[in-house]
């Protein structure tokens, strides 16, 4: 062994090196002894193309635990969000209630991921047995299938087969008004713009038998250039186009479409416009047929128009869809943990079941948790758009009773019920 | 090097499992038994890569279709048929090795590059396939319906405790086996190739042949560490199969050293720990974990063992 | 798969104009990206994983000089000359380092690179997606070819892309730079033993490659959407493109850019749901059977 010294590899570094990677190591599992804070852990997209879902979910959540700790918290503790981003994928998701759980002590979860990252969340709810609220899953079977709902996971949330019956319903009295049979549609080439294209259509026929479907078009979730798909589009001449794109997408098809002015072409019908997305697109076209996802003026009541304007003045962007879910999630935890008077992941289960609350988002000023761990009674609605505020003008809202009706029909056809 | 380093190895390996199996023994702490079960996946995936890379000489791309693979082929077993939870693990074994013989057979006559470049073009078909395939693999959701995990020889794999120890144990075995494949015969013709291909041929080594068994070993235990990410999270995910997750497998080898057997297990855990730190910390995960590769690749220019190696030569000198 | 629809789209003028005009686009935008991955690569030798970052960079510093200027020319023109300041910055500070290193070593540079400024993007331009919206000079209406449609925006596009790719060909073939830098890519130690100064050649072509990619970036941003990550599917794409055509060859990136664009023209009629396959199964096609690419040198 010699003394000299060779550069860079001198023993004190090594050392240095050495006990930076033993802290590294050692830091992830001294878990956090702040026993009375309440640990509440949130997890989405917060980043890539649809980050939109993430962050206006978390700014909701951010004024609702201001909201919640000034009137004294859960169960007289404060309450802290712990938010983390899967970036979308079902097994970071499931790593990452995990870990929110075991290292990082959160006693409740809100899962706020899409509908892929929300099958692989409930997987882990059901092993931990911990209290969780889906917020952002629209696939009706994560509740809808009694082998993939779990006794402590809840939605509230629209669902797919809710939006379709509604949408149905109102596109094909728009349909037959206008005489538009020829439809084409164009929906992310995923799960959940499949699953709710197909279930759009089975309804579509049942309410218009006589309509055809001219052209399918599938780009990628996130595709740069829809250039293509535009183009397949005009060429198979159909009078009204269906799409479930949305956010960034929805935004980059929309400003294509205009160059090849595929909006004087056809007629073009979305249950997927959220104020963001209406602010990104320069040019928004009139008259494009639209459900409401969040809008200040559906239910048109003062206290939906002053949540509108406060998180506009805190966030200066006006709120999402998943805004007003997850602002509603909170709004359940509140009510159940004060009727059950616990955390516990049963009584909470058992409280939140057949829960009603008063909420402005609700049709009539309540949304109701149905034995099934789903919500219904949301504000839903259909109307067209116009470039400047309000965006969604003539909304007539949903008839409820009918898509309750036309849900357990298709819930027995699925063998559920 | 000790007289019998089949002996040390073993002896290390079984005092490596003792210690880990008695830790939860002593103090319960589910987010370390977490950490273990996800490493001893991540670790058969990057060594078995490592067997390709370092070993061997041949950048693959698209390790990950093999991960994916084993996940896959396990979950859907599991859930379609009857058998038992390591019939099951065979099975999927075995499906992998052969999936890899079928891949390999394509791909190991092309030069560095373009060998690099057809893995992932396959990987990246393959990962097309998952997504399309949607009766048999749930598509871009994932396999759902959970894994059923059946008891057996007293395991109950539903429980914490059980998987973390079965999961050990399995990691420790895999890692023992790919250290005698590496130590073996056939190992020193793998490295005789890397070093100098032509000396190899003139020895009458079949090259394509030596590839394609190093290929298939690698793809078989990349299987194996699927099977394990599939019990952990629960289903199979077409992020397994996916380019990014090849990528991790390739950083922790370049982070733990391409030339030190264990290297791609501390490269593993480097990367495991640092995401679980730093997405507690911060959202720009991304930015700090750029950082540290960059401080990596060009301050030290070698993984952390080959770095620590290369300490101990020179003190020695 | 629908071939029926196909062979009635190519039996009708109307949808082969439309189809074919879309093809351009997006074969034409990806050309730009590629170019550079193999232009650098001829060169230098280095597979460039950082080089969608340059597209999204491009992209988001126009959508700023826009919001500024208001000038959709002098937006292009900054996303390109800041990817060109970039790249040579990356090239001086990061990629001069690894010259000598393994292509495992590149790609964990550059890897590092994406990492890094995705979130930088995110910082800066923050998490949410951004759409810069389309000129007020292209806000017309598109004109007609044989009963086929083609947008004016993308008519200049492809015009301004075509003159690129001219000059970059004629200038490689023709200029005494050219000569270089083709040189280079044959024999670089003879390069550098007749005294040419290596080290400005390599920054030169890193510049070439970021403003081509930075100005790709700039050009497509009012009509796609800026998020942080946005560089990823478009490096793949140019991978694809730079296999097929051949490692170094910018000929092999233009025409294999154009059939990848094609494909997806014509493929998102015979076969909406796997065109994706289609071009991995062409670029393993291309490996196996001439793996130096349609116009690379084999070596």
């Amino acid at each position: 062994m010699t003394r000299t010294r060779k550069p860079g590899l001198s023993r004190r570094s090594t050392l240095a090196l050495m006990g930076a990677g033993a802290a590294t190591f050692a830091a992830p599992w001294v878990a956090r002894a702040d026993s009375k804070k309440l640990m509440i852990g949130m997890q989405s997209i917060l980043s890539g193309p649809i980050a939109l879902l993430g962050t206006s979910s978390r700014n909701a959540l951010l004024m609702e635990q201001d909201r919640i700790n000034a009137a004294g918290g859960f169960l007289g503790r404060q309450i802290e969000f712990v938010f983390r981003d899967s970036k979308g994928q079902p097994q970071e998701a499931a790593r990452l209630a995990r870990e929110l759980v075991n290292t990082n002590g959160c006693e409740l979860l809100v899962d706020a991921e899409a509908s892929s990252g929300a099958f692989a969340v409930q997987e882990v709810v059901r092993s931990l047995g911990v209290p969780c609220i889906h917020t952002n899953s629209e696939t009706s079977s994560l509740t809808a299938d009694p082998k993939i709902r779990a006794p402590t996971a809840f939605r509230v949330a629209r669902q797919g087969v809710h939006d379709a019956v509604a949408g149905s319903i109102y596109l094909s009295g728009y349909a037959n008004t206008n005489k538009i049979n020829k439809w084409a549609t164009c929906a992310p080439d995923y799960a959940y713009g499949r699953d709710t294209t197909a279930q759009y259509l089975e309804f579509f026929k049942k309410f218009k038998p006589d309509i055809e479907i001219v052209t399918e078009a599938w780009p990628k979730l996130g595709q740069p250039d829809f250039t293509e798909v535009i183009t397949k589009l005009i060429q198979a001449k159909p009078q009204a186009l269906f799409t479930l794109l949305y956010a960034g997408d929805l935004s980059a098809f929309v400003n294509q479409g205009n160059i090849y002015a595929l909006f004087a072409q056809m007629k073009v019908a979305t249950p997927n416009v959220d104020y963001p997305v209406l602010a990104a697109i320069k040019n928004l076209p009139a008259g494009i047929q639209s459900a409401t996802r969040y809008l200040e003026t559906f239910p048109d009541t003062p206290a939906n128009k002053a949540f509108g304007e406060a998180y506009l003045k805190r966030w200066k962007e006006r709120p999402t869809n998943w805004s007003w879910q997850n602002t509603v999630a909170m709004q359940f935890y509140e009510a159940a943990i004060k009727k059950a008077n616990s955390l516990d992941g049963k009584a909470l289960a058992a409280a939140l079941t057949g829960l009603k609350i008063n909420t402005p988002f609700g049709v009539d000023g309540t949304i109701t948790m149905r034995d099934d761990h789903t919500t219904i009674n949301y504000a839903i609605g259909w109307g067209q758009t116009t470039p400047k505020p309000p965006f969604i003008v003539d909304v007539k809202p949903s008839d409820w009773g009918k898509i309750i009706e036309y849900e357990t029909e298709w819930k027995k056809q699925q063998k559920y019920i | 090097m000790s007289k019998h380093p089949a002996w040390r190895d073993t002896i290390i390996a079984v005092v490596v499992l003792i210690i880990v199996l008695v830790i939860p023994l002593l103090h319960r702490s589910p987010a370390f038994e977490d950490f273990i079960i996800r490493l001893s996946a991540m670790a058969l995936f990057a060594t078995s890569l490592n067997l390709l890379v370092g070993n061997t000489g041949m950048v693959s791309f698209g390790h990950g279709m093999f991960y994916g693979f084993g996940a896959y082929a396990f979950a859907l077993t599991m859930q379609m048929t009857e058998l038992s939870l390591p019939v099951a693990a065979v099975i999927a074994v075995v499906a992998t090795a052969f999936a890899a013989l079928c891949v390999g057979a394509i791909c190991v006559r092309l030069s560095t590059e373009y060998f690099a470049f057809i893995t992932l073009a396959v990987q990246m078909l393959f990962y097309s396939i998952i997504i399309s395939w949607q009766s048999l693999t749930g598509g871009d959701q994932g396999l759902r319906g959970g894994i059923p995990r059946r008891e057996f020889f007293g395991f109950e794999l539903e429980s914490q405790l059980h998987l973390y120890q079965f999961c050990a144990i399995v990691g420790v075995l895999g890692l023992l086996a790919l250290r005698h494949i590496s130590v073996s015969p056939f190992g020193q013709t793998l490295r005789m190739i890397r070093d100098n291909e032509d000396r190899a041929s003139f020895l009458g080594i079949v090259l394509w042949r030596a590839r394609l068994s190093a290929f298939t070993i690698a793809g078989a235990f990349a299987g194996l560490g699927g099977v394990l990410a599939a019990l952990f999270v629960s289903g199979a995910y077409p992020e397994f199969a996916d380019w990014p997750n090849s990528g991790q497998a390739i950083f922790a080898v370049m982070l733990g050293g391409i030339h030190s057997f264990l290297g791609p297990v501390v490269g593993g855990m480097i990367l495991l720990a640092l995401n679980d730190l730093v997405t507690r910390y911060t959202e720009y995960h991304g930015l700090i974990l750029g950082i540290v590769i960059l401080i990596f690749a060009v301050g030290l220019r070698r993984g952390v063992l080959d770095f620590i190696k290369l300490i101990r030569l020179g003190r020695a000198r | 798969m629908d071939l029926d629809a196909l062979g009635a789209c190519l039996t009708t003028p109307a949808c082969v104009v439309t189809q074919t005009t879309s093809g351009l686009i997006v074969g034409m935008l990806l050309f730009l990206v590629a170019a550079g991955v193999t232009l650098i690569f001829g060169v230098l030798k280095i597979v460039n994983f950082a080089h969608g970052t340059f597209y999204m960079l491009g992209g988001y510093v126009a959508y700023t000089v826009l919001g500024v200027t208001d000038s959709y020319t002098l937006a292009v023109l900054a996303g390109a000359l800041a990817m060109a300041v970039f790249g040579v910055l990356f090239e001086r500070a990061l990629i001069s380092r690894v010259y000598n290193s393994d292509v495992l070593m590149q790609l964990l540079i550059c890897y590092a690179v994406v990492l890094i400024f995705d979130d930088v993007v995110k910082i800066v331009w923050g998490p949410e997606f951004h759409a810069m919206g389309m000129p007020a000079a292209f806000q017309v209406p598109p004109f007609f070819i044989a009963g086929g449609v083609v947008p004016p925006f993308y008519a200049v596009l492809i015009g301004i892309a075509a003159l690129i790719a001219i000059i970059l060909g004629l200038g490689l073939s023709l200029t005494r730079f050219g000569k270089t830098v083709r040189a280079a890519a044959i024999n670089p130690q003879m390069v550098s033993a007749l005294g040419i100064n290596t080290t400005l050649l390599f920054a030169i072509v890193f510049a070439i490659g970021g403003g081509l990619a930075g100005m790709a970036g700039a050009l497509a941003a009012p009509v796609r959407s800026l998020s942080p990550g946005m560089g990823f599917s478009i490096l793949i794409e140019s991978f694809i493109v730079t296999v097929i055509g051949g490692m170094g060859s910018i000929l092999g990136a233009l025409v294999a850019a154009l059939l990848i664009g094609m494909v997806r023209g014509f493929g998102t009629i015979g076969f909406p749901q796997f065109t994706d396959g289609l071009i991995y199964i062409m670029m393993i096609a291309i490996l196996l059977l001439r793996p130096q690419g349609l116009f690379g040198r084999a070596s």
